[in-house]
């Protein structure tokens, strides 16, 4: 009974990084109906810069250092690809470039890096809190929290400051928001922008719990992916649900099957949700106007 | 420099020219193998192209359906002791049958969606195969040996040939294919999937074609590559090599067999040429050097140096030069160099390789000189009911857009449908177009039901229709958007695309006939090799009208045909309808403009909040208070 819920509450803990990314990859879908192929690239950027810059700042002090870096990034991978594809008139130029920009992320760090995992010390103690009976790590509650509150500060954003009205009215109808006097190209870099620095923040926060090397983004990457299309790609809440269903449903996998199979369940569990509901679990029906 | 026309340099030229002397040329047998593997990834790359290229969809499956290849070759090697000849049939219809599955999820889902839905799937093929040991012998591999040909066991460079040799025909058939109308059928539904589905090409059925034909090479591919490594393991088929493919179809260009060559070329041949740093360095220089010459040129034209003199692509490749001076080996950077090619191909062709160094050879070549007009053809019967609909209601949710609508178009008439913006006008034409199930009421077409069936069974039993918002196929021609609507009129399957049986050409030289006729009779015949896209409106609402009449239908629903229109092709407009009718297709028609309505309609029905409010002649109409109410407001 104890290691069932203790692998519920690690399966939620990491169901949390998901959805974390997962949310990124909302906030671009919302203002331009792109999303950053190179999310997990992103991710493992932000663990690498803070490992970077952990023996000189410790490791609460480079959480700004990540979030700003993740939010430079961010604009660049706009700029660089989704804005550039979009002046090219190419079909899928953004899927395309933003995997190439994510292929050259990766093959940047595995050269300063190096290709060998590394490990990221953890700020707190690793040895486990014994909560009711339950072994928790702390890291793993620092975890679901951090990326609770990323969220809901950048919904906070979203909906107590003028920029964070210009997102909801870019994802609302972008013609329309242009017509207002809406600058929404640079709605939907700042929203690319904030969409890497939520993948960053996920990368730095589990990196102390992984092992931390150029390849740690192109799993969670696709597993957040898969998260976003579970929940549905317009739902808040949806993302967290999401999260914690994969989450917990790998970890329950891997331990009562075998590890080989972990990712199993997760992958059917899209399959089945998207042949029911086409638009994820909360995702907003939209109908076929003609 | 012009560029030549692809028709020229045709594909399956070229890759001979190309391949077929490789072996002879005294090149060591290094090259061979390498020469062999860009001829299957070639293959595969055909295959993935008909997904990306012609259903524009995204598939990160593609790796998988090549190691379920790959895998029936080995599993009936390792398991069943059945060689080569046997592999090759089987891993057509295995994959074949994968890609039956897939087409399953991602029927429901277009864009971001169905990227997941491929690369889960791609994902759960990949972890079957390693977990799967009894049968697949897990992460130990499989070893496979060549078969024997003529008595000998070949060696790559015979190998070679007999790969070569199943290249041509993979060629030849999707040549075949995409020029038929299963090619433009695919490529109907990816620009205008609803209008696709309202002229009888299922969406449905010809997504799950694309899958079939694309999983069904890739199984191919899988089963040559098997047998040309002569050793298979799961690694191989990640989601990273499906991203090489995907990477291979944009550099090379969509829709093209010249560009799977170029596509597959680059993306084996790089990695070894960027081992030998000399090479590279004189490249780079190269490209340096183009570089001065074109910041030279701009600042001649200019005759400034200004900021648009050093832009970001001349930037980087200015930037090349010293970089591959400075490094030691580039063959850590390979994917860097790789993701920087398909930035440029992004930016800068959109065409990829092939769509930049070829001009694409137009369908004009294959268009028909115009016979005389053709009518319409259609059965005229005696007068009667034509459309009898009773009692529809359409909700969603808590809104009501349709309470109880009856009303009955008698054949060979034109019944008006008016009302007031939100009365309902344009959902009574979807449900009776099938685009949303009627929620309550019955809709009767010839006495047979057809309330619940989906827009294509709707379309081949004889309703066509056109759109408020035009939803032509913009990236096909003219002459291409009828002949889509033709389908329905050619003769024989899939096996007779592939095989050009009699049967089929002569019901395919039939329908360019028609179509030719059609454009005529609207008076497009010479804008027949215009992209739709870049018609004006209204001669974008005569080709919808033109693609409806080409499903030869008995009903004919027209949703504000002369929105957008000028004074002169309103009265065009007028005269086409007068005469479509008289060839005795009833017409419903939705319009806002009065003068048109009271010119052309039999009889007018007027909606109001979902219901219907009057139905007469419209002289009659302009005098029924219900009516002058709902238009102008009751006094008070």
């Amino acid at each position: 009974m104890s290691i069932l819920t203790q692998l519920l509450v690690s399966g939620m803990s990491v169901g949390m990084i998901y959805a974390v990314v997962a949310f990124g990859f909302q906030l671009t879908f919302a203002t331009s109906r792109t999303i950053n192929f190179g999310q997990g690239e992103a991710l493992m950027l932000g663990a690498m810069v803070g490992l970077a810059a952990l023996p000189f700042l410790g490791y609460w002090g480079t959480l700004p250092l990540v979030l700003m870096f993740g939010l430079c990034q961010g604009a660049l991978v706009e700029k660089l690809a989704v804005a550039r594809a979009m002046a090219a008139k190419s079909d899928f130029g953004w899927v395309m470039s933003t995997i190439a920009l994510g292929v050259i992320f990766k093959n940047l760090a595995e050269n300063i890096w190096g290709r060998d995992d590394m490990k990221f010390p953890s700020p707190l103690p690793e040895t486990p809190l014994v909560l009711g009976g339950v072994h928790v790590l702390p890291m793993e509650l620092v975890i679901a929290g951090g990326a609770l509150m990323l969220m809901l500060g950048v919904e906070a954003f979203n909906r107590g400051t003028i920029w964070g009205k210009a997102v909801i009215a870019t994802a609302n109808d972008a013609p329309a928001a242009g017509l207002m006097g809406i600058n929404t190209p640079r709605v939907v870099t700042l929203s690319y922008a904030m969409s890497s620095m939520a993948a960053a923040f996920a990368g730095v926060l589990v990196a102390p719990v992984t092992l931390t090397g150029a390849t740690m983004g192109s799993a969670l990457g696709l597993k957040a992916f898969s998260v976003a299309i579970i929940g549905g790609l317009s739902s808040g809440l949806g993302v967290i649900l999401g999260g914690l269903l994969l989450g917990v449903c790998e970890k329950l996998t891997g331990f009562y099957i075998a590890t080989g199979y972990a990712d199993v369940p997760g992958l059917l569990l899209l399959l089945v949700v998207l042949s029911l509901r086409p638009n994820g679990l909360l995702g907003r029906r939209t109908l076929t106007k003609v | 420099m012009r560029p030549l026309p692809e028709k020229l340099v045709a594909p399956p030229v070229l890759a001979l020219a190309l391949l077929l002397p490789l072996p002879f040329v005294g090149i060591s047998n290094y090259y061979v193998h390498l020469g062999l593997i860009v001829a299957i990834y070639m293959i595969l790359l055909l295959g993935l192209d008909i997904v990306v290229g012609y259903t524009g969809e995204t598939s990160l499956a593609h790796a998988a359906l090549f190691g379920i290849g790959a895998y029936t070759a080995g599993v009936l090697a390792f398991k069943l002791n059945l060689g080569f000849w046997v592999a090759l049939p089987a891993s057509l219809a295995v994959s074949a049958l994968f890609g039956l599955l897939l087409a399953i999820p991602a029927l429901r889902v277009r864009g971001p969606y169905l990227a997941m839905v491929t690369a889960a799937f791609g994902a759960i093929v990949q972890i079957l195969i390693n977990e799967m040991t009894f049968l697949t012998n897990g992460p130990m591999g499989i070893r496979l040996n060549r078969p024997a040909l003529l008595g000998v066991l070949p060696r790559d460079r015979e190998y070679y040939y007999l790969v070569l040799a199943l290249l041509l025909l993979a060629v030849a058939t999707v040549n075949r294919i995409v020029s038929s109308s299963f090619g433009r059928a695919f490529q109907a539904l990816r620009d205008a999937p609803i209008a696709a589905d309202c002229l009888g090409v299922s969406v449905w059925r010809y997504k799950v074609y694309a899958f079939i034909l694309s999983a069904a090479l890739a199984g191919l591919a899988g089963t040559l590559f098997a047998y040309s490594e002569r050793y298979i393991s799961p690694n191989t088929y990640s989601i990273e090599l499906s991203i090489l493919f995907l990477l291979a179809v944009t550099l090379g260009g969509p829709r093209s067999r010249l560009g799977a060559l170029l596509g597959a070329a680059v993306v084996v041949l790089l990695p070894n040429l960027l081992a030998d740093i000399e090479l590279v360095r004189w490249i780079a220089a190269a490209i340096g050097a183009v570089a001065i010459l074109i910041m030279a040129a701009r600042v001649r034209r200019a005759k400034a140096v200004t900021s648009g003199t050093l832009d970001m692509p001349v930037a980087l490749c200015l930037a090349a030069w010293p970089a591959a001076r400075s490094l030691t080996s580039v063959v850590d950077f390979k994917l860097t160099i790789f993701g920087l090619m398909i930035l440029f191909v992004v930016y800068q062709m959109p065409e990829g390789l092939s769509g930049r160094l070829f001009r694409r050879s137009g369908p004009a070549a294959m268009r028909r000189a115009a016979p005389a007009e053709a009518g319409l053809h259609v059965v005229t019967e005696a007068d009667g009911d034509l459309l009898v609909v009773e009692g529809l209601t359409r909700q969603f949710g808590g809104l009501v857009a349709l309470s109880g609508v009856s009303l009955t178009v008698k054949r060979g008439e034109i019944h008006g449908l008016i009302g007031p913006n939100g009365s309902g006008k344009s959902t009574l034409i979807n449900v009776l177009s099938g685009i949303y199930p009627p929620s309550l009421g019955s809709i009767r077409f010839l006495g047979q039901r057809l309330d619940g069936l989906p827009p294509a069974a709707i379309a081949r039993r004889g309703v066509a229709r056109t759109f408020q918002n035009l939803q032509l196929f913009g990236e096909m021609t003219a002459f291409e958007n009828i002949l889509v609507a033709l389908n329905h009129s050619l003769r024989g399957t899939l096996f007779d695309v592939i095989l050009g049986t009699p049967r089929r050409r002569r019901s395919e030289e039939a329908a360019r006939d028609r179509a030719t006729a059609l454009l005529g009779f609207v008076g497009l015949a010479d804008l027949a090799d215009e992209k739709a896209r870049n018609l004006s409106y209204g001669k974008g609402r005569l080709l919808e009208i033109a693609r409806a009449l080409a499903l030869e239908p008995r009903l004919l629903l027209l949703d504000e045909p002369a929105a957008g229109l000028t004074k002169p092709e309103i009265e065009a407009l007028i005269a086409n309808l007068r005469r479509i009718r008289d060839q005795g297709v009833a017409i419903v028609l939705i319009e806002h403009h009065i003068d048109l309505v009271m010119a052309l309609c039999d009889v007018v029905t007027v909606l109001d909040f979902g219901k219907v409010i009057a139905e007469a002649e419209p002289q009659a109409l302009c005098r029924d208070q219900k009516v002058i109410d709902a238009y102008l407001g009751v006094q008070p």
